[in-house]
């Protein structure tokens, strides 16, 4: 069964260059997301995908299909290509009941009518809505709407199911039942899926792997909780949650077995995985709120955990926790916590396990060091 | 679920997969070559016989200049040229005038009726043009009911016979194009301009004449602009209104010395036709290039903004919307009753009054004269093929141009406005020489009425791409993405998608097709032969012999044939649009 491979895939518009050698690898059932802002080309290489935008150099395959070549110059027709897709707008016809638009691609096929009545009724199951096959796409929920789009996409059996951001319609609550829902039809039909979207909740709740992206680049792929735990650039550090961001270099510790990090302005070092970077090199460390663990003044050490001393500068409250913004020596941090600690000293300690570094450099020098929360 | 019968079903797909004679791309080219041939088709000719010696078929015809010399040597020439520029500057500044005052009253104030009104505003552009000039002449022209009723009182007399009478008349017939342009535009702006007029202490007429009015001076150029291209080539009311006091103007020279010539189609006609087309296409070119192609679209849109508070006008809220009315009522309403009455009698004088003068003669030799008869079976005829016709081609190549990977896409566009730069008369020109030099394969559209459909067609076709468009770039392109991610071609995707979605559009189109083809009359004025007699043309012949009632009698019945056109539109477009 195939998996989806993008190699090399460059695409301009005009001038600007809207993706830059993309490389995307998704297996064969899994749900693959390329998450990032608007206009970072997420939607350009969903559309790439799907043969609706024809990207300047590269290939795309779908198993042992080449479905664009530039360099042979195959390209094969949207219409030709078996995708499924479900737009963000959902482009259910304004013509056509709900069982005539998922009946369409059974019809273009010419399948037999009793089998085209079979499937729809079969379809309309599988997205629980039974029954609303004679309604118009007008007399339906947002909700609905995107459930009849994903029958009509899944109606031919297609190998590949692309969603272009489609939750983007359905108000706030809806959204979060939506996306388990759709999840647990995609691992039902095990069916491989690219799902683009700029929500970090949506990407960590749905997909096998994440791809992060800016200005038509990937940044970073893998797993959700290696994106949120190990960000390798300030952009998914600030993308992907909230982070503190901490200029520094590495140093050796005392005893030489792990690698520690002096910051900047920060009165001892922080133990993480500097990954054989020599001494003295310039690096950025990048550490979750919530992993900044605070507790009350000249609490013992614990584990190996670096801990050092701060003051509490103002303190809010954010319904399900607490916000801090502490100052440690001359380094602003922001921390949180489900507890409410009244001290103004604390002592606060970072487990070395959450201490990630990252690649890109150099810091800007206009970035003062916290200021990376975003 | 694997097992269900449409899953076997699926499984044999590969092998019934659709078939296709040619790709969509052949089709494409094909609907694009056609239109190309349409529209530019008939320029070459008229060009080519403009710098010859002798008209086509003569033998010992040379290259040469002369019919543009024998042109500029003419004084008639020059006089018509004059006459013309006065006409269109008086015409423009009426039209913009009035037509800016009725869009900022409809659309910016209060004024009562404010929702309705429009509609009567824009009622000429419905009304067959030769409809509203006979009507005209039978109110207000020398010898015209109202002309004698003042003259008997004793009143001073107008002269609709005069430059400025025939201005009056073609600001009536131009104040739609104003209007809509400048409706459009307040439509489009920013009532808070307004709001902060008003909160700065101005009164309502202030921050009238201080911001709305200013605010719409691009539209006012652009107005200004198309109404005065359009009073370049204006036919109707100079042969009709112009005869009696003998003022020619371009297009009556160029149909005179075509007529009257000594020459049987002299080449100086053609050289007069091509140097109208030249100045009428560099206007509209330029208009074009001041404004940005796609705005002129924004016509179509919905006014967002009535809901807005308007300004309002106060004591004069009741004076202005009974002058709107009267205006309505005096330029439109009255001609046509005009018209009706005129039909229905032996003549319309105030010296006795029209039901002693009651006769059917009128409607008789409508119905039994051969000619007359055949004008309206013909009229009827290739309105009603026309308007299919037209619309399906141009509606095809409209989703070519913004819905297809067609290459030439970006071409289709201008080549669907370009009709409506080239006036009537000179496209009549132009096809007229064309039809003979297609000889043999030729003489069909000659001899027939198809050739003045044809024509008529191309003519107005524009029409169709400026309903048709904006509807279609209204549906999101993502509903033919989708049709083609399940499998669907691109004939199927428009054949099954977009079509249906733009059925509305489709019949607007078309029934504004059949109005305009049943009412134009300018690009057939020298095709017509016996025997493919169209209702336009043989009004204007039997006016020029005298007959006024007959005329009266088929200018009638083209409004109700229009009004038949409007209201059965009405049902069916509700119909289409509730699916």
């Amino acid at each position: 069964m195939p998996d989806v491979v993008l190699r090399g895939i460059y695409k301009s518009f005009g001038d600007t260059e809207v993706l830059r050698d993309i490389n995307l690898h998704v297996p064969h059932g899994y749900l693959v997301t390329l998450l990032g802002p608007s206009g970072c080309g997420k939607t350009t290489t969903l559309m790439s995908i799907g043969g609706f935008e024809q990207p300047d150099r590269g290939t795309i395959r779908c198993g042992d299909r080449t479905l664009y070549d530039a360099a042979t110059r195959q390209n094969v027709r949207p219409e030709r290509r078996g995708i499924g897709t479900v737009f963000q707008s959902y482009a259910l016809w304004p013509h056509l009941t709900v069982a005539k638009n998922i009946a369409f691609p059974l019809k273009i096929q010419r399948v037999r009518r009793d089998a085209v009545r079979a499937r729809v009724g079969e379809l309309l199951d599988l997205v629980e809505l039974p029954g609303i096959g004679d309604r118009y796409p007008h007399e339906l929920s947002g909700g609905q709407r995107q459930r009849v789009a994903l029958a009509r996409a899944l109606a031919p059996r297609p190998e590949l199911l692309l969603l272009d951001e489609p939750f983007s319609n359905l108000d706030a609550r809806l959204r979060d039942r939506a996306r388990l829902w759709l999840r647990d039809i995609q691992q039902d039909l095990g069916i491989t899926t690219v799902f683009v979207t700029h929500d970090q909740d949506e990407a960590f709740a749905m997909s096998d792997e994440i791809h992060v992206m800016d200005q038509g680049q990937i940044l970073q792929s893998g797993t959700p909780q290696e994106i949120y735990r190990r960000p390798r650039s300030r952009f998914v550090a600030a993308f992907v949650g909230q982070c503190n961001l901490l200029p520094g270099v590495v140093a050796s510790s005392p005893s030489g077995a792990t690698n520690v990090v002096d910051v900047n302005g920060l009165a001892g070092p922080l133990e993480a995985n500097t990954a054989e970077r020599q001494p003295g090199v310039p690096v950025v460390v990048a550490i979750r709120p919530e992993h900044i663990h605070i507790s009350p003044f000249d609490a013992l050490r614990n584990g190996d955990a670096a801990t050092f001393s701060a003051t509490v500068e103002r303190t809010t409250f954010v319904g399900d926790h607490y916000r801090y913004e502490l100052r440690a020596g001359d380094v602003s941090l922001i921390a949180q916590s489900p507890t409410q600690i009244t001290d103004t000293k604390v002592t606060v300690s970072v487990a070395s396990a959450d201490v990630a570094i990252i690649t890109d450099q150099p810091a800007p020098e206009s970035t003062p060091p916290v200021d990376a929360v975003v | 679920m694997a097992d269900s019968p449409a899953a076997l079903e699926l499984a044999h797909l590969s092998s019934r997969q659709r078939r296709q004679l040619l790709p969509a791309s052949a089709y494409q080219t094909m609907v694009w070559a056609v239109v190309v041939v349409l529209v530019v088709g008939p320029i070459a000719p008229l060009i080519y016989t403009s710098l010859r010696s002798k008209p086509y078929y003569l033998p010992g015809s040379v290259w040469t200049f002369e019919p543009y010399r024998t042109l500029f040597a003419d004084h008639l020439f020059w006089e018509a040229v004059k006459n013309t520029l006065i006409f269109a500057v008086l015409t423009t500044a009426g039209s913009v005038i009035v037509g800016t005052a009725f869009a900022v009253l409809t659309v910016r104030t209060d004024l009562p009726g404010r929702r309705w009104l429009p509609w009567l505003l824009v009622s000429p552009i419905v009304i067959p043009p030769l409809a509203l000039v006979v009507g005209w002449m039978s109110i207000y022209g020398p010898s015209g009911y109202l002309t004698q009723v003042a003259s008997n009182l004793g009143l001073p007399v107008w002269n609709l016979s005069s430059l400025v009478g025939m201005a009056v008349l073609g600001t009536v017939v131009t104040v739609p194009i104003s209007f809509l342009t400048c409706r459009a535009a307040l439509h489009g702006a920013d009532p808070a301009l307004e709001r902060a007029g008003l909160a700065s202490g101005a009164s309502p007429l202030r921050v009238m004449s201080r911001v709305t009015v200013p605010l719409l001076r691009p539209a006012m150029l652009n107005a200004a602009m198309l109404v005065f291209a359009v009073s370049l080539e204006i036919l109707g009311i100079p042969l009709f209104v112009g005869a009696p006091g003998r003022i020619t103007f371009y297009s009556t020279y160029l149909y005179n010395g075509w007529i009257n010539g000594t020459v049987p189609d002299p080449p100086f006609v053609s050289a007069g036709a091509v140097l109208l087309l030249v100045v009428v296409s560099s206007l509209l070119l330029l208009r074009t290039l001041a404004l940005g192609s796609e705005e002129r679209f924004v016509v179509g849109a919905a006014g967002a903004t009535e809901s807005d508070r308007p300004l309002e006008l106060g004591r004069w809220r009741w004076i202005a919307a009974s002058a709107t009315l009267g205006f309505v009522a005096l330029t439109s309403f009255v001609p046509l009753i005009g018209l009706a009455v005129m039909s229905g009698v032996k003549v319309l004088t105030t010296l006795k009054p029209p039901w002693e003068l009651g006769t059917s003669a009128n409607w008789s030799a409508v119905l039994h004269d051969p000619i007359l008869h055949r004008s309206v079976i013909n009229s009827l005829t290739i309105a009603a093929f026309g308007a299919v016709l037209t619309v399906a081609l141009v509606a095809t190549a409209t989703i070519i141009a913004h819905r297809s990977q067609f290459r030439a896409r970006r071409s289709i566009p201008a080549l669907l406005m370009y009709p409506r730069a080239v006036p009537g008369i000179v496209l009549g020109i132009g096809i007229f020489w064309s039809y003979l030099m297609l000889g043999n394969t030729g003489r069909p559209l000659r001899i027939t009425i198809w050739g003045e459909m044809l024509a008529l067609c191309i003519r107005n076709l524009t029409l169709v791409y400026v309903v048709v468009y904006p509807s279609l770039v209204r549906i999101s392109p993502s509903l033919g993405q989708a049709a083609a991610a399940a499998g669907a071609t691109w004939w199927q995707t428009t054949w099954r998608i977009i079509v249906p979605i733009l059925r509305p559009a489709l019949l607007i189109a078309g029934a504004l097709m059949f109005i305009a083809v049943l009412g134009d009359y300018d690009p057939v004025v020298f095709l017509q032969k016996p025997g493919t007699e169209l209702m336009g043309v043989t009004m204007l012949h039997a006016w020029q012999k005298g007959l006024t009632g007959p005329v009266a009698a088929l200018a009638v019945a083209q409004v109700a044939f229009v009004a038949a056109v409007v209201a059965i539109t009405a049902v069916v477009y509700r119909r289409v649009s509730r699916a």
